[in-house]
């Protein structure tokens, strides 16, 4: 009686299995064809010398080897960190204002959110081009500057300047973006813990300390996670608003694949630097996430 | 039941999309030329007239044009068609460094072998042209137009200013900017066209060509342009950076138009541009030469910014589309059509010597000025390492110059060197 029943259990099981699977076939088929068969095809690649048009020939370690030796494939990521640098504390302040202030807007709430969602949608392209104009040592804001206080200042041509200038103008596209997702965060903590709070005297700056972000870290993770994931993959606005100068000082990983492989026509060596940028992207994930990741329960 | 069919059809649909995208190369077609040409309007208007002239002539196989699909840049949808096989026979809109990368990959014909090239050179007057297009006896792209870098003056500034003419030597572009230039708020002229890599050929090699007569900046793997040309073209740009005569850039906006810059080196593509969008500023503009320290006897060097034509070798009518190419760069109608439809001086070097073409330079002097430099013109160094080239031009020679950070000897020496060291070890 008793393996009569486990075998209808398991038979109603496999019958669910096979459903469950039918229904998750679509996306393991779309990841095998645009992931895997991509990923495996630049791990191939990595360790062959090929030009496009000839038989992959194995060379083993020698891409790597020139990779990692690369001068400018070590200043492209070394100028992921500068950029970092400047786009964490921008982009979470930003993000941190937005998600207050929608807390205290009364009417309108969905349009403000919308209107802040309207700068990551909008084409990288078309903000790269206005802001190149804004920051040109002619443009507006050094016009204004100038008739203010005398100085122009070199936002696109001075090595530290221009990646503030790279990083502000990535901070506008995506955080009104990052501050819906810490908003949404916002809205799960419970009033009675600020009460609570407020009964045993905490001043605003520990309420913001000591309950608001510790609440709201797995949103914050989020945004950390993203935030490192865009420094990566950032392409459009230093090669549209600088050219990845002055001294290469703005050049990002993506704009070195994508020179090496299409421009130089070295695809092999282009497939090693995407692999090392991808290793070095998920390892930085991993350590944002062990260094500040906390368990937030509310009980 | 309903899950295994499920399944399978899923699986089927899978294997299907797996299918496709599995590489397939096009049949080549050996009864029409597939033929590529650039995505714009003017040049698009010329070739619809040829090929159908060709088409109805009936002198060989017919032509089936389309512009090169692209959304970026042509060289990277020539280079995703030929990986994919989905070239076409004939294409154009080729800059000659990336004609040299193809032909180091095999995908392009020697045109020079092609029976017929000898006497299209002497039809088309083309033979001094071609020597900046030639690599060890091979040339891999035909040229058909040449686009020589001139500068462009606002005259009624010049003139308000005590200057007749355009500037032609540094002193008298020094002596203009000491008159029109305000600190920080007004320029004598725009030097450094921009920060990509292409620039360059736009700024210091324009003036190094000037500066040289012509002599080429690279031969082989071995940079030459830290000499006294190079000398004089560097220090030409570091004088206007430290007088503040120049600025850094000119994003915001077209420095001739507001007069924040009097002078620019501009192309002969600018002159639809200016016409379409300010019309009044390009009724006050007048060309002049690139400057050098002195000015030479006639007419001075220059660089040309020149597109060309290829076969792949993949085509199944190369000898078909040769005849075609060389009916089209050869007929004097047609190269006079080109002039007339794109406002490019065609690759030729007797532009103002034909009646065939003076009659349209008659009426329109700064399409002269250019045709004038035509023959003088230099196209970039063939190598199928320009981008790095160029870009060590960009960050060990320009910028510091820009900044003031190294002397134009210091700049100079050091750009060389990163070259010549980043060529040995691609060699």
């Amino acid at each position: 009686m008793r393996r009569g029943a486990d075998a209808s259990r398991h038979r109603a099981l496999s019958r669910e299995a096979v459903i469950g699977l039918s229904l998750a076939l679509a996306y393991l088929v779309f990841a095998a064809i645009f992931w895997a068969y991509p990923f495996f095809w630049l791990a191939r690649l990595s360790v062959t010398q090929w030009r496009f048009f000839d038989e992959p020939v194995f060379t083993g370690g020698r891409n790597l080897l020139l990779t990692v030796q690369d001068p400018q494939f070590q200043q492209a990521m070394w100028n992921v960190l500068r950029f970092l640098a400047f786009y964490l504390p921008i982009a979470f302040g930003g993000a941190l204002l937005v998600a207050f202030g929608l807390q205290h807007v009364g009417r309108g709430k969905t349009f403000v959110a919308l209107c802040f969602l309207l700068s990551n949608v909008s084409s990288g392209v078309a903000v790269s081009l206005v802001f190149t104009k804004i920051f040109s040592s002619t443009g507006p804001l050094n016009a204004w500057l100038f008739g203010w206080i005398g100085v122009r200042v070199p936002w696109t041509t001075h090595p530290t300047l221009a990646m503030l200038a790279i990083a502000l103008v990535v901070a506008w596209k995506f955080v009104g973006y990052y501050g819906l997702i810490l908003y949404s965060g916002l809205l799960t903590i419970p009033r009675e813990i600020y009460d609570a709070a407020t009964l045993d005297h905490a001043r605003p700056l520990t309420r913001l300390f000591r309950v608001t972000l510790p609440m709201i870290n797995p949103q914050l993770m989020m945004v950390l996670v993203f935030a490192i994931l865009v420094s990566f993959g950032l392409f459009t606005e230093p090669f549209l608003i600088t050219g990845g100068g002055p001294a290469d000082s703005t050049a990002t990983p993506q704009m070195m694949i994508y020179e090496t492989a299409f421009r130089r026509l070295q695809p092999s060596h282009a497939a090693t630097m995407s692999i090392l940028v991808s290793l070095a992207s998920y390892l930085l994930v991993l350590a944002a996430r062990r260094l500040f990741e906390r368990k937030v329960v509310i009980a | 039941m309903i899950a295994r069919r499920t399944l399978l059809t899923l699986g089927a649909g899978g294997l299907a999309l797996l299918a496709g995208c599995g590489p397939r190369r096009t049949e080549k077609r050996t009864d029409r030329i597939r033929f590529w040409v650039a995505p714009n309007e003017a040049e698009e208007g010329f070739w619809k007239i040829a090929v159908a002239r060709w088409n109805a002539l009936g002198r060989g196989l017919p032509v089936d044009f389309t512009t090169i699909p692209t959304a970026g840049s042509s060289e990277d949808t020539v280079l995703s068609a030929l990986v994919a096989g989905t070239e076409p026979d004939l294409c154009s809109n080729i800059f000659s460094g990336f004609a040299v990368q193809l032909a180091a990959l095999g995908q392009v014909e020697n045109l020079a072998a092609m029976p017929g090239y000898d006497a299209l050179v002497a039809r088309r007057n083309m033979g001094a042209i071609l020597a900046g297009w030639t690599q060890n006896g091979q040339v891999s792209a035909l040229p058909i137009y040449s686009s020589p870098t001139l500068l462009w003056w606002r005259a009624d500034l010049l003139e308000k200013h005590g200057f007749s003419a355009p500037p032609r030597t540094y002193d008298e572009v020094y002596a203009f900017c000491d008159r029109y230039g305000v600190a920080r708020q007004r320029y004598g002229m725009q030097v450094v066209s921009g920060r990509w890599w292409a620039d360059r050929w736009f700024d210091f090699i324009s003036f190094y060509y000037a500066a040289s007569g012509g002599r080429p900046y690279l031969e082989g793997a071995r940079a030459l342009y830290d000499n006294a040309a190079g000398q004089q073209a560097a220090g030409f740009m570091d004088r206007m950076f430290r007088r503040g005569w120049t600025a850094m850039d000119f994003d915001a906006e077209e420095p001739l138009v507001s007069g924040l810059a009097a002078g620019a080196v501009r192309g002969p593509w600018d002159v639809e541009r200016f016409a379409r969008i300010y019309p009044d500023t390009l009724a006050r503009i007048e060309v002049g030469p690139i400057v050098a320290r002195a000015a030479g006897e006639g007419v001075g060097a220059t660089f040309s910014d020149s597109k060309g034509l290829v076969i792949f070798k993949s085509s199944r009518v190369a000898r078909p589309a040769f005849d075609f190419l060389a009916w089209v760069l050869g007929e004097e109608d047609l190269n006079l059509l080109w002039l007339q439809r794109t406002g490019l001086s065609p690759a030729r070097g007797d532009l103002l010597q034909n009646p065939r073409f003076a009659r349209y330079y008659r009426s329109n002097p700064i399409g002269r000025a250019y045709a004038d430099h035509v023959v003088n013109a230099k196209p970039p160094a063939l190598s199928e390492h320009t981008i790095d080239i160029q870009k060590i031009m960009t960050t060990k020679l320009v910028e510091p110059l820009m900044g003031g950070q190294l002397s134009p000897a210091d700049a100079l020496a050091e750009a060389v060197a990163q070259t010549n060291r980043m060529l040995a070890v691609q060699a």
